[in-house]
């Protein structure tokens, strides 16, 4: 155990010691900084999509809620960002429960289906509200967070930017650790793997879906508040079904369920549009065939297959040379 | 408003109604008789109907086809493409117990690949798409012209959902069709060979759906948005209507198209879909099974 704690605080380190290793180049560290974001989103996503079963189609739609309550808090009324991003992240989560409650009530793949007509709603719902969102054209000129300092405000440029992503992302994944240790976190899976037999045990699945599915779009909204001061520019586009999807992907193809596998997702995807710019038209082909080889041939994900591969093989070493389990105790 | 106007505007929001409805409940149809049997809810269809509608374009712009015969080739050729993606893509997933979330997952990569080659190829050349008219003219209803060809489009597609819905209710292979809706292993049990019923179901579905968008081609000018569009409103009308039932998406599917065009007419289409979404889940609230559930 004491390697494996030594594992996680030098992955820490390393996390929040990154933007440093890369301040000299702006390209690689906004890379960088993309790709924390995409570490908090998918680590958001994944509480719900791998640890309770439930795959929110609707995620971008409610990142681009908590984006554009933040930019318009910021920019219209001069809000800190630090005071907007909570109630931004906070709108998103109320939306998402408002609109997702009659379908958390039914089966999972109800949910699903109904996120997706959410998703496309409030895509919509953006480019028809143009004096929120400026419509198609997109809110650009979105100032970075800044520190308020007695005196003076201190903006978050160049490398610290990357920094504050990184502690974010850090927090997030640490959050969504300590959840699914959790006595939440164990209904949450026992949520997944049966529901009526839960729901027999006398644990309200209702409740605990609702609260998983609260907590992950509170993630998604604080997402949504970053990548708009992140990027200084945000549209419709940004936050659209494809966005959801793509999230999906990552968590999928790194592995649901499991802490890391969204991490290896993202290290191992979210860089790839911005290193292979000049593939950008066939970004979406490119996707979309590798949901549908992670369904058919990656269920598991890497980091998931990685994990199977060793527990079968552990198990296959104990069945090899069996040892008496009395002398353990 | 006079008179006269009310009486124009109430005759283009019943015919576009009936012809967009028709259209939309032969989508609505092709997803619910998928999911209902095969358990597959295709993400895609509406990138399915774009294929169809844009290959058609091609036959005709393109190659210079009559509109006909553009659309027999690319009906005609749904029926190998179809096969194809059966063996593929659905059929490995026909033993695994959870499999509709994995198709639906499945099929959301299909339409991304789908829209990606859309945008990069047809979404080159052009961003609006309409074919002449196949049936040049109109018909005069008192002072209110309707175009031949939508007129034939409404034909056909009711002429198809009926069709459909005899095949379901009196032939062999429909009633087996509709014993794997109701009970898979009572069907099972009574000697249906439910993967051969799962492989017709797939390839029906897909031409209902390929002949909408065929048809839509005809009847309207569309750009390549109608995707995403059209497969959440199939959503919507199977979720409502009740997923399975083919009654259900034809009475939905037909209300959804007066509100399309009635909405679209007197505000904007997106608050068509606002209202797609506000019943879809009022339902979900009510009654889940959908309104036309058995």
């Amino acid at each position: 155990m004491a390697h494996r704690r030594a594992a996680v605080v030098a992955l820490t380190i390393l996390a929040l010691a990154l933007p440093f290793l890369f301040a000299g180049n702006r390209f690689y560290a906004f890379i960088l900084g993309i790709t924390y974001l995409y570490i908090l989103w998918s680590s958001g996503m994944n509480l719900l999509s791998g640890f309770t079963g439930l795959m929110p189609l609707m995620y971008a739609g409610l990142a681009g809620i908590g984006a554009y309550t933040t930019v318009n808090l910021v920019m219209k009324a001069s809000v800190s960002f630090w005071l907007a991003m909570p109630v931004g992240a906070l709108a998103a989560a109320v939306v998402g429960v408002v609109l997702g409650l009659p379908s958390l009530r039914l089966r999972g793949f109800y949910f699903t289906l109904s996120g997706l007509v959410i998703q496309t709603a409030l895509t919509m719902l953006f480019v028809y509200v143009p004096q929120f969102t400026a419509g198609d054209t997109g809110i650009s000129q979105i100032p970075p967070p800044s520190i308020p300092l007695p005196g003076r405000t201190f903006p978050l440029t160049g490398v610290w930017l990357e920094e504050t992503l990184a502690v974010a992302a850090v927090l997030t994944v640490y959050l969504v650790r300590w959840i699914t240790r959790s006595t939440l976190g164990t209904y949450l899976v026992a949520i997944r793997e049966d529901d009526l037999l839960t729901e027999a045990l006398g644990i309200d699945v209702v409740r605990n879906r609702v609260l998983a599915f609260f907590i992950s779009s509170l993630i998604a909204g604080v997402g949504g508040a970053f990548y708009a001061h992140y990027m200084g520019f945000v549209s419709p586009r940004s936050f659209d079904v494809l966005t959801s999807l793509n999230t999906w992907l990552i968590v999928g193809f790194g592995g649901q369920g499991t802490i890391l596998g969204p991490i290896v997702g993202t290290l191992i995807l979210a860089p790839i549009p911005y290193l292979l710019q000049e593939l950008y038209l066939y970004k979406d082909i490119i996707y979309g065939g590798l949901i549908v080889f992670t369904t058919i041939f990656l269920p598991r994900g890497v980091y998931g297959s990685f994990l199977f591969y060793r527990r079968t093989r552990a198990a296959a070493r104990a069945a090899a040379s069996p040892k008496p389990e009395v002398a353990r105790s | 408003m006079t008179l006269e106007a009310i009486l124009l505007n109430g005759l283009a929001v019943i015919t576009t109604g009936l012809v967009v409805g028709a259209i939309f409940s032969l989508v609505a149809a092709g997803v619910t008789i998928m999911y209902g049997t095969i358990w597959l809810p295709n993400a895609s269809n509406g990138q399915f109907f774009m294929l169809a509608a844009l290959l058609t374009w091609s036959m005709v712009i393109g190659w210079g086809l009559s509109p006909f015969l553009g659309a027999a080739v690319v009906i005609a050729g749904a029926i190998p493409f179809s096969l194809l993606l059966e063996k593929c893509l659905i059929r490995p997933f026909y033993n695994v117990p959870n499999r509709n979330i994995v198709y639906f997952i499945m099929t959301l990569g299909l339409a991304q690949i789908f829209a990606g080659a859309f945008t990069g190829t047809y979404g080159q050349w052009t961003d609006n798409y309409s074919i002449p008219a196949a049936w040049p003219g109109a018909l005069m209803i008192g002072p209110f012209p309707f175009p031949r060809t939508r007129f034939l489009v409404l034909l056909v597609s009711f002429s198809l959902l009926t069709g459909l819905f005899v095949f379901l209710r009196l032939h062999r292979v429909g009633r087996a069709l509709r014993a794997v809706f109701q009970n898979r292993e009572a069907a099972i049990l009574r000697g249906v060979d439910v993967r051969r019923i799962y492989r017709f179901s797939f390839v029906l579905a897909m031409l209902v759906i390929t002949t909408g968008g065929v048809l839509f081609a005809m009847a309207y000018g569309f750009d390549l948005t109608m995707s995403w569009t059209m497969a959440i409103i199939a959503f919507a009308i199977m979720i409502v209507g009740g997923p399975g039932s083919v009654l259900g998406s034809v009475v939905i599917g037909m209300i959804f198209g007066f509100t399309q065009a009635a909405v679209s007419l007197f505000a904007s289409p997106t608050l068509a879909t606002f209202s797609y979404l506000v019943v879809m889940l009022i339902i979900l609230l009510v009654k889940p099974s959908g309104l036309f559930a058995r």
